[in-house]
């Protein structure tokens, strides 16, 4: 985790999360054994210790942080007038998402005041902080704050693509995004409600969607960590973010990709919230369903093959699996690490269950990444069960550093 | 007092209903439209010995005096505006004689089912020709939804007398120093509430929210004006927060209209401007919201 694992100077007694360290709180608290907990001591919730993330480093945490139980995405508009308006936000934004990832203690206020956070934070209650994740999109970079020039590269509003009739511009995009992972639902809406109030006024939250991974306990790479909404294995070939060479060659923006020097240490983040048509899916023939995903449903094997685990070889590029990652030669570089969420919300007009999947995709090159994968995606047969809604591209502010710089520094400087 | 449940009364409004010595009735049919902020009851008695805040607690009452005062003029232009059958006067004059009410809100919950009788929406009852929905949106419903007056001049009559009680009740009144603090909170929240202004929920026939909206306003910033002093030696920053808020806010309504030129119909209020809105509302009841602790309150 490069950085992120060591501890600052002047704050005892704190523990920050590195991923592993994540994923034993989640596994605490979830009530099982978690292979990544072995080298951290136990977590227990009774503990006054207070358990975190680190905030400062090269990287913001949360991107590679493990698959959490609880996760939400908000599209966020700006309503500030000047850079400098702009800078006084980055700090207020990187102060409140500090605090909140370091699981510290808000101040205590006399009950004449409202109280500094939620109530939704008690350690007594299993508590554990979650992570936030900035991001800015293509619009920031317009002519209000003369950021034109310093764009990455790469970063443009999300196309349409094949099956997006149903995307909306109100449930896209944003000056900047924030995606919130924890242990708890709890601690996520936490994190939203502190994250807004902080900057209340200066922000309009555009759209939001939030939702759960129910994670299984034998989490490891080569192995999904769960189910998606259509009853399959999701996660399955997703790169290992806990290896520093499999994340600085599909993640993290390199000193030689042309980016903007700023932009060294960030990421893109495609977002895309994707229902899908659960009642007609409930209704489709396993045969069916298995062909449209290419994998066995019960044991998450590519189909002809055994064991989830096993490589899959194609002899034809139909199923979902084969488009989103022929294993072709070349097409390694247009891995890119999911870290999304299923979402369940209720009920459209039509009295049909809104279900599917916040997709959340981090890589180095949105070209190489999620534009060369969705456009061997259009056009698949699986179209037919899902709709895109929203979402947008965004790129992932580099981490704040050791220093006492915000985020955003680099590119405000 | 202790079984005082009265549906869909605001917090704010239930709470300084316990708090004022004169009320004694547990009647379950008073109803009102007020937003429900959950407010108690006991963080609203307060004392304080700052001199500045029981000045502007004076100043205060002398303010709900004015208001009430203008209330009874100006809904007299409309009651008869109603039973003379001029439904053009009648229109005119109903937003104008909404907005000392709108101004002086908070205080409304001092006296017993007076917010029920005079604002409550036709949710709280059987539909709009419940005969028991009377008050000012009764009549709204007969000016611009039934479009006939034949039957309004009772319910005309009925919300004078009913803010003549209200007048009546207001001379023995206690004002704990909590109701101006959290009273302008309350004025902005009402403002915002999903079923408030900002939706349009509030005039939902005539489309005239943004009168009721600029009151609310007014209203606040009639308190924070008396109550600046205490505040500027408390915490300047805050008021100045405040006051930025509320110049911002009132630059955006004033794209609007004016009071005296009339303002749009809420539907002419697009989602972005209403976004916009939102956004200074919620900044403004950040601030507003830090009013009662600064000053020392309970």
């Amino acid at each position: 985790m490069e950085d992120n694992s060591e501890k600052p100077k002047g704050i005892s007694r704190r523990k920050f999360l590195g991923a592993a360290g994540a994923a034993g709180a989640a596994a605490a608290t979830a009530g099982f054994a978690w292979p990544l907990l072995k080298n951290e001591s136990t977590y227990s919730a009774s503990s006054n210790e207070s358990l975190g993330y680190n905030f400062r480093g090269k990287h913001q945490a949360g991107v590679t942080a493990p698959r959490m139980p609880a996760g939400l995405v908000a599209g966020l508009d700006v309503r500030v007038d000047d850079k400098r308006e702009l800078e006084q936000l980055f700090v207020r934004l990187s102060e409140s998402i500090e605090l909140l990832m370091s699981g510290a203690r808000y101040e205590d206020r006399s009950g004449g005041f409202p109280p500094a956070d939620t109530g939704l934070n008690d350690r007594a209650d299993g508590y554990v902080p979650p992570w936030v994740v900035l991001s800015v999109g293509d619009s920031l970079f317009d002519s209000r704050f003369g950021l034109a020039s310093l764009k990455p590269r790469e970063l443009q509003p999300m196309p349409k693509f094949n099956n997006d009739y149903m995307v909306k511009p109100a449930t896209s995009h944003g000056d900047l995004s924030v995606a919130i992972g924890g242990v708890t639902h709890e601690s996520v809406i936490h994190g939203f409600r502190q994250l807004m109030r902080s900057v209340r006024g200066s922000v309009i939250p555009k759209w939001t969607r939030s939702g759960f991974n129910s994670i299984r306990p034998d989490i490891k790479p080569g192995i999904a960590p769960g189910r998606n909404l259509m009853g399959f294995k999701d996660g399955t070939a997703n790169p290992d973010p806990q290896s520093d060479s499999s994340m600085n060659e599909i993640v993290w923006v390199q000193p030689n990709d042309l980016q903007p020097e700023w932009a060294l240490g960030g990421t893109y983040l495609a977002v895309r919230v994707i229902r899908m048509m659960v009642e007609f899916w409930d209704r489709t023939r396993l045969n069916e369903q298995e062909e449209l995903i290419g994998r066995s449903r019960d044991s998450g094997a590519p189909l002809g093959m055994k064991k989830e685990t096993d490589e899959p070889r194609f002899t034809s590029f139909e199923s979902h699996i084969a488009r989103a990652n022929p294993r072709t030669s070349g097409s390694e570089e247009n891995l890119m690490l999911r870290n999304g969420f299923n979402y369940a919300d209720g009920l459209d007009g039509n009295d049909q269950m809104d279900q599917g999947l916040v997709f959340l995709s981090y890589q180095r090159s949105l070209e190489k990444g999620f534009i060369t994968v969705q456009r061997r995606l259009d056009g698949e047969a699986l179209e037919e069960y899902i709709r895109p809604l929203g979402g947008g591209f965004f790129f992932v502010l580099p981490g704040p550093g050791q220093g006492s710089d915000p985020l955003g520094a680099s590119l405000l400087a | 007092m202790k079984s005082f449940n009265g549906p869909k009364v605001g917090g704010l409004l239930v709470a300084l209903t316990l708090v004022f010595a004169a009320c004694g009735s547990d009647d379950s049919s008073s109803s009102g439209s007020g937003s429900s902020t959950g407010i108690s009851a006991s963080e609203l008695v307060q004392e304080t010995d700052n001199a500045l805040i029981e000045d502007a607690v004076d100043g205060y009452r002398a303010y709900i005096g004015e208001q009430i005062a203008a209330m009874q003029a100006e809904t007299a232009i409309f009651a008869d505006a109603i039973r003379a059958g001029d439904a053009e006067a009648a229109a005119a004059a109903y937003p104008i004689s909404r907005r000392p009410w709108e101004r002086i809100e908070p205080i409304a919950g001092l006296i017993e089912d007076i917010d029920g009788a005079v604002d409550a929406r036709e949710d709280d009852f059987d539909g709009p020709m419940d005969p028991t929905f009377t008050g000012w949106h009764k009549l709204e419903y007969f000016l611009w939804e039934a479009g006939d007056l034949s039957e309004a001049g009772p319910f005309a009559d009925q919300l004078e007398a009913d803010l003549q009680t209200f007048a009546d009740a207001l001379p023995g009144l206690e004002l704990p120093p909590g109701v101006l603090t959290v009273g302008a909170q309350e004025l902005i929240e009402e403002v915002a509430a999903p079923d408030g202004k900002l939706s349009g929920e509030e005039d939902r026939y005539s489309g005239t929210d943004l009168y009721d909206f600029k009151a609310n306003v007014e209203g606040a910033e009639a308190l924070i004006e008396l109550l600046s002093p205490a505040l500027e030696s408390a915490d300047h920053d805050l008021l100045d927060a405040i006051e930025a808020s509320f110049d911002e806010l009132n630059n955006q309504l004033a794209q609007f209209g004016s009071f005296a030129d009339g303002y749009v119909h809420y539907d002419e209020v697009t989602e972005d401007q209403r976004s916009e809105l939102a956004a200074t509302l919620g900044e403004l009841a950040e601030s507003l919201s830090m009013l009662n602790g600064t000053l020392g309150l309970e």
